[in-house]
C-alpha cells in the first residue's frame, strides 16, 4: 500500500490550522505503515480528544475517537481481545499526559503492547491556548498571563521508570521522527513516542513567534539528536 | 440444567461467561468485587475468558468499549462511586452504538456514603447519568436465580440494542447465597464486524458515514429519535416483571430488588408489582394500575422510581421511601396502615 492509501483522501485537507505539526505526524505515521507493509486490516488507530485527537478520523482504517484522555485503556481493551491487531494511539499532550496520565502510567507499567504517539505541542490548542502539563516554566499562556509557575512533566522519567520504550523527536526532524515511529511500532510491548510539535495559532503568536516557520526553526536549533541511555531536555533520541 | 449454590455476584460472573462474555475490565469496589474474583477463577481454567484489573473505573469501562469494538462480549462491574466515574464513557458507548453490559451493585450514597450497606439510590443515575439524551435499558433482578437469567438477558439485550445495558443489583442480593438453575440459554451473535474489517470511524462526535457532522441539526434529531425507537422496540422483547394479584386488594405495592423480597410478606393484604426491567418503565403497568385505588411505591431512596411511575400513569402515586440500608418491617407496616 502507498502511504496515501492509509489516509481518507476525501476528508483532506484537514481541519488543522496552517503551520500545525499534526499533519506532519499523520503523513510520517502513514509513511511508516507503508514501509512496514502493514495491511489495512491489521492496524487500528485510536485517538482521544483535542486537535491531535482528530487524527484517527483521517486514517483510512478502522479507527476510534473516544473520550478525553481515555484512548489508552480503550486501545488496551482492543489489544486484549485481538492480539493480532497492531494498535496505535495518536493523541496530544493534554489528552495522554494530563487527563489521561493515570492510564499512561499504568498501561506502561503493565507493558501493554501499544504504540502511543504523543503530538506534544505543550499547549491546549483546540480550547484556545491554555497551559498544558508540558508547558515550560515561565511561558505565558492564556491561563498563566504572568508566566507558568509549574515545571513540565518528566515523561521520559515516567516511561523509563518501568523500563519501557521511550523516544523523543520533533516535527522538524522528520527523518528522525520516522525512525522513532518505526522502532516504536516494531517494539513488542509499551512504546511511547513524544513528538515535540507546534501550535502557531494558540501558542506561537502569544509567545512572539512571527510565523509557524519560526517555531520550526526553534525546534531545529533547540533539539539535538543523541544516542544513549538518557536524554537531556534539549535532546531527542530513542531509549529502549 | 443443573442446580448449584452461588452468591449473587458469582451468578453474574458465571452467567456472563455463559452468555459469551470473553472480556472483563474492572476495578475493586465493595459490594461488587466478587464478580471480578469469580471471573479470575474462571480465567485460571479457561483462557478464552480474559480480564484486566485496571487502575480505575474509567479505564475499566473504556477497556470494555474497546473490547466490544474488537468483537468481544464485554462487561464491567462496580458500585455507586465507580458508576459515577463511568458516566462519560456510557455516553460514548451510546453514541458509537457499542453493546456492553455494566453492572452496578448499589450501596448507600451520596459519595462514600455508608460503606457498604445496600441501597437503591442509583435509579436516576442509571437512566440520566451521562450528559445528553441517551436511551438505556436497565434490569434489576431480586434473587440469585433471577440474577443468572437476567444477566444472560442483559447480554442478549445489549446485542439487540447495540448500546449499553445496565444491570442493577443491590448490596443485599449481590451478597446473598442461593441455589441457581444454570444452563438453558440462547445467546445472540454480534451484528457488527470486529475492528480490523473496514475503514470505519467510531467517534463520540455526531457523525454520518464515518464523517463527523458537528453542525448538522437534522442529523442530531434523526439520531436521537433512532436511538429512542431502537430502545423502545428492544425493550418490548424484554418485558420482564412480576405481578402477584390479590383479588381482595384495592392497593398495589410496587417494589424491586431486595425491598421486593421483604414486601413479599404483604401479598395477603396487597397486590404486588415488581419490575425486573426498570427502564423503560413497564407499559403493562398502565393496565394493571386501573384495578387499584391506590398505588404505593416502596423503595430504598427518596422516591425516584415513584416519580417515574407517576409520569407513566399520570396519576398520584404514594411514595414510601426507606432510608439507610436496612428494612424495618414495623416501620413499613405502620406507614402502610396510615395510608389505608
Amino acid at each position: 500500500m502507498n502511504y496515501k492509501d492509509y489516509l481518507k483522501e476525501e476528508r483532506l485537507p484537514s481541519s488543522w490550522c496552517g503551520g500545525c505539526g499534526n499533519g506532519l505526524v499523520l503523513k510520517t505515521v502513514t509513511q511508516v505503515f507503508e514501509e512496514l507493509n502493514y495491511k489495512g486490516d491489521e492496524v487500528v488507530v485510536v485517538s482521544g480528544i483535542g486537535c491531535s485527537g482528530r487524527s484517527a478520523g483521517y486514517f483510512n482504517l478502522d479507527t476510534v475517537h473516544g473520550c478525553h484522555g481515555r484512548a489508552i485503556p480503550l486501545a488496551e481493551g482492543i489489544k486484549a481481545v485481538n492480539d493480532n491487531l497492531k494498535v496505535v494511539v495518536v493523541s496530544g499532550d493534554g489528552d495522554l499526559l494530563s487527563i489521561g496520565g493515570n492510564h499512561l502510567l499504568h498501561s506502561a507499567r503493565r507493558n501493554t503492547d501499544l504504540c502511543v504517539i504523543c503530538i506534544d505541542n505543550e499547549i491546549y490548542g483546540m480550547t484556545g491556548g491554555q497551559k498544558s502539563c508540558m508547558t515550560k516554566k515561565d511561558v505565558v499562556t492564556i491561563t498563566c498571563p504572568e508566566g507558568n509557575r509549574d515545571i513540565p512533566m518528566d515523561v521520559q522519567a515516567i516511561i523509563r521508570s518501568h523500563g519501557n520504550f521511550y523516544a523523543r523527536t520533533t516535527v522538524f526532524h522528520v527523518k528522525h521522527m520516522k525512525k522513532c515511529i518505526t522502532e516504536a511500532l516494531n517494539h513488542k510491548g509499551f512504546a511511547f513516542v513524544d513528538i515535540k510539535s507546534v501550535c502557531p495559532t494558540n501558542d506561537g503568536r502569544r509567545r512572539g513567534f512571527k510565523t509557524p516557520f519560526d517555531m520550526f526553526v526553534y525546534l531545529k536549533e533547540n533539539f539535538k539528536i543523541k544516542e544513549g541511555l538518557e536524554l537531556e531536555k534539549n535532546e531527542i533520541g530513542i531509549l529502549k | 440444567m443443573a442446580k448449584t449454590l452461588l452468591q449473587g455476584n458469582e451468578a453474574v460472573a458465571l452467567a456472563a461467561v455463559d452468555a459469551g462474555m470473553t472480556f472483563f475490565g474492572g476495578y475493586p469496589i465493595t459490594p461488587a468485587s466478587e464478580i471480578m474474583h469469580y471471573i479470575t477463577k474462571i480465567n485460571v481454567k479457561n483462557k478464552n475468558v480474559k480480564y484486566i484489573q485496571f487502575e480505575d473505573e474509567i479505564a475499566s469501562i473504556h477497556s470494555i468499549i474497546g473490547a466490544s469494538l474488537a468483537g468481544a462480549k464485554a462487561m464491567t462491574a462496580t458500585s455507586g462511586p465507580g458508576f459515577s466515574l463511568m458516566q462519560e464513557a456510557l455516553g460514548l458507548a451510546h453514541m458509537t452504538e457499542m453493546p456492553i453490559v455494566v453492572v452496578n451493585v448499589m450501596r448507600v450514597g451520596p459519595s462514600t456514603g455508608m460503606p457498604t450497606l445496600p441501597a437503591q439510590g442509583d435509579i436516576m443515575q442509571s437512566i440520566y447519568g451521562t450528559h445528553g439524551d441517551v436511551f438505556p435499558i436497565i434490569f434489576y433482578p431480586n434473587s440469585v436465580d433471577e440474577i443468572y437469567k437476567t444477566t444472560i438477558d442483559a447480554f442478549n439485550c445489549a446485542e439487540e440494542l447495540m448500546s449499553p445495558v445496565i444491570l442493577l443489583l443491590d448490596g443485599y442480593v449481590a451478597q446473598l447465597y442461593e441455589t441457581v438453575q444454570v444452563g438453558n440459554y440462547n445467546n445472540l451473535d454480534r451484528k457488527r464486524k470486529p475492528l480490523g474489517n473496514g475503514k470505519r470511524h467510531f467517534t463520540g462526535l455526531l457523525s454520518k458515514d464515518n464523517i463527523p457532522k458537528t453542525v448538522d441539526l437534522d442529523l442530531l434529531k434523526e439520531k436521537l429519535l433512532g436511538f429512542k425507537k431502537k430502545q423502545e422496540l428492544t425493550a418490548k422483547k424484554y418485558n420482564l416483571y412480576e405481578y402477584i394479584e390479590n383479588k381482595e386488594a384495592d392497593t398495589l405495592l410496587i417494589s424491586f430488588g431486595f425491598v421486593s423480597r421483604a414486601l413479599h410478606a404483604f401479598k395477603d393484604k396487597y397486590s404486588l408489582f415488581r419490575p425486573v426491567r426498570m427502564f423503560p418503565v413497564i407499559e403493562d403497568l398502565k393496565n394493571i394500575a386501573k384495578n387499584y385505588k391506590k398505588i404505593i411505591v416502596v423503595e430504598m431512596n427518596v422516591g425516584r422510581y415513584s416519580s417515574l411511575v407517576e409520569s407513566l400513569l399520570k396519576r398520584d402515586i404514594i411514595s414510601l421511601p426507606l432510608y439507610g440500608g436496612k428494612i424495618d418491617f414495623d416501620y413499613i407496616n405502620e406507614k402502610l396502615k396510615n395510608e389505608l
